[in-house]
């Protein structure tokens, strides 16, 4: 089995008053891609804080080996950055000085950002700012990417196009992941494995492997059976 | 062109009724001059050097005044906008101070400071002061704190979000605090110059109203107008940066 790189055992999180997270267990392995699907508001962008470090949790414990970047929905650029600027601040602060330049301008290529490496988000599309946010967050050469919902405030096309970049450059530069989503067609079409959330307080429902590699489609073998299955646990079918 | 065309059509139609009034006799005797004296006034201050030295002597003390507000506010705008226990032991004594006219500390700034410039500028600090710290805590408070989880996933320094991602977020705003203030300075260098100072645009108002010199007065008044419409246009200037422009584009 792959090294163990995010450990959560018996994890629960309260706000006052609210039990937001209780009894939450979850093992990922290095390089794997883990998709939390659940319903609104059961404490899937809480479960991510809590594996930033950004939160502790109330009871259990986390453990994580390794440093981590979040990829927000939306607004997590610097907006008085450009693009350059903002992916520059995301490399490791101990990259020597001399080479910094050669991966921002490398990131920028990956990622289709040279022609608008001057640009400031705000003059940029909501595609083209989570593409800076990707290229931001991968410069950083941490070992775990969080990913809160990236995709969602973006059109159907610009969605699925983003998701295949998403994979094309994971597949490159492999990183252990938790993406989390409302969107089941996205969490199956991606995943390595889906992790169904339930209702507040949250913890795991159900936990589904999905075969092959993560470039699927719709008319992939056990794409559809897995949509039914989350559907089914999410009470929704 | 509009922007030049319409101001100074307007100033015509108010010379024009200014004029007009005072042909026609709306005024008492000595209480107001009519458009030529406060010209012919404006030529003999500029001719003795009196009015430029006026100028710069005005100029220095809102330069130094607004400088130290500036850097005594900001910082301290910064700490109490991120601070919460900071926020809830200063903020009612800001307000309270804020509240306060900077006149009602000339007496203070005579008794403390003696004569010359430092009670001038002491006043002008007061006028920036308080109101800059206001403005700056209260622009802190509204930055989101996405920003600040980024900061930590980048295990930025407390000094580095302080000054690499705080300042930066609210340079809009502080921005537009900075115009308002320097107009407020401008504008406080009048009652300032009244104190314990024989120079300045201030000083030459009080002592040509007490030379019943109404053309000076207005000459004086005039040229104060001016160069406040002079310093905004600098300090709206700073909204072109483009590190700052952001927050007015969006």
């Amino acid at each position: 089995m792959s090294e163990i790189i995010l450990d959560l055992s018996g994890v629960g999180f309260d706000y006052p008053g609210v039990k937001v997270i209780d009894e939450l267990d979850l093992r990922v392995a290095k390089g794997e891609l883990v998709v939390c699907v659940g319903p609104s508001g059961c404490g899937k962008s809480t479960l991510l804080s809590l594996l930033a470090g950004h939160l502790q949790p109330t009871r259990g414990t986390v453990e994580r080996k390794g440093a981590s970047r979040t990829i927000y929905q939306d607004g997590g650029l610097f907006p008085w950055l450009t693009v350059r600027q903002n992916i520059e601040q995301g490399l490791p602060r101990d990259a020597p000085v001399d080479s910094r330049a050669k991966k921002v301008a490398d990131w920028l290529e990956i990622t289709r950002l040279a022609e608008f490496a001057g640009s400031y988000p705000h003059q940029l599309s909501g595609g083209m700012r989570q593409r800076v946010e990707l290229a931001r967050a991968l410069a950083a050469e941490t070992d775990i990417l969080l990913l809160d919902e990236p995709f969602s405030a973006l059109d159907y096309q610009t969605r699925t196009r983003m998701r295949r970049e998403l994979v094309a450059t994971l597949a490159e530069r492999p990183r252990t992941v938790v993406f989390v989503t409302h969107d089941i067609e996205e969490a199956v079409m991606i995943a390595d494995r889906v992790l169904v959330l339930g209702a507040r307080p949250t913890s795991v429902r159900k936990i589904l492997d999905l075969p092959g590699d993560r470039s699927r489609t719709p008319a992939s073998p056990g794409v559809a059976e897995a949509e039914q299955a989350i559907l089914e646990e999410l009470g929704l079918s | 062109m509009q922007k030049v065309l319409f101001p100074v059509l307007t100033g015509l139609v108010l010379l024009a009724i200014w004029w007009g009034a005072h042909a026609a006799g709306a005024f008492p005797t000595g209480t107001v001059p009519s458009p030529p004296e406060v010209a012919t006034a404006f030529g003999q201050e500029i001719r003795s050097g009196r009015l430029f030295d006026d100028i710069i002597a005005s100029l220095y003390r809102v330069a130094w005044g607004f400088s130290v507000g500036v850097l005594a506010a900001v910082p301290l705008g910064l700490v109490i906008g991120r601070s919460l226990q900071t926020r809830a032991a200063l903020l009612p004594w800001v307000n309270f101070f804020r509240s306060l006219s900077p006149i009602a500390w000339i007496p203070f700034a005579i008794i403390w400071f003696g004569v010359g410039d430092p009670p001038a500028i002491f006043i002008l600090f007061i006028a920036v002061f308080f109101q800059l710290v206001l403005a700056t805590s209260a622009a802190v408070a509204t930055v989101p704190k996405i920003y600040y989880r980024v900061a930590e996933d980048m295990s930025l320094s407390p000094a580095d979000v302080l000054f690499r991602v705080t300042l930066q977020a609210i340079m809009p705003q502080l921005v537009t605090a900075l115009r308002v203030a320097i107009g407020v300075a401008w504008m406080v260098v009048v009652a300032a110059e009244m104190i314990a100072v024989r120079s300045g645009l201030g000083f030459l108002i009080i002592d040509a109203r007490n030379g019943l010199r109404m053309d000076l007065v207005v000459a004086g008044m005039i040229t104060i107008g001016l160069i406040g419409i002079a310093l905004d246009l600098v300090f709206s200037r700073l909204t072109r940066i483009p590190s700052v422009r952001w927050g007015f584009e969006r």
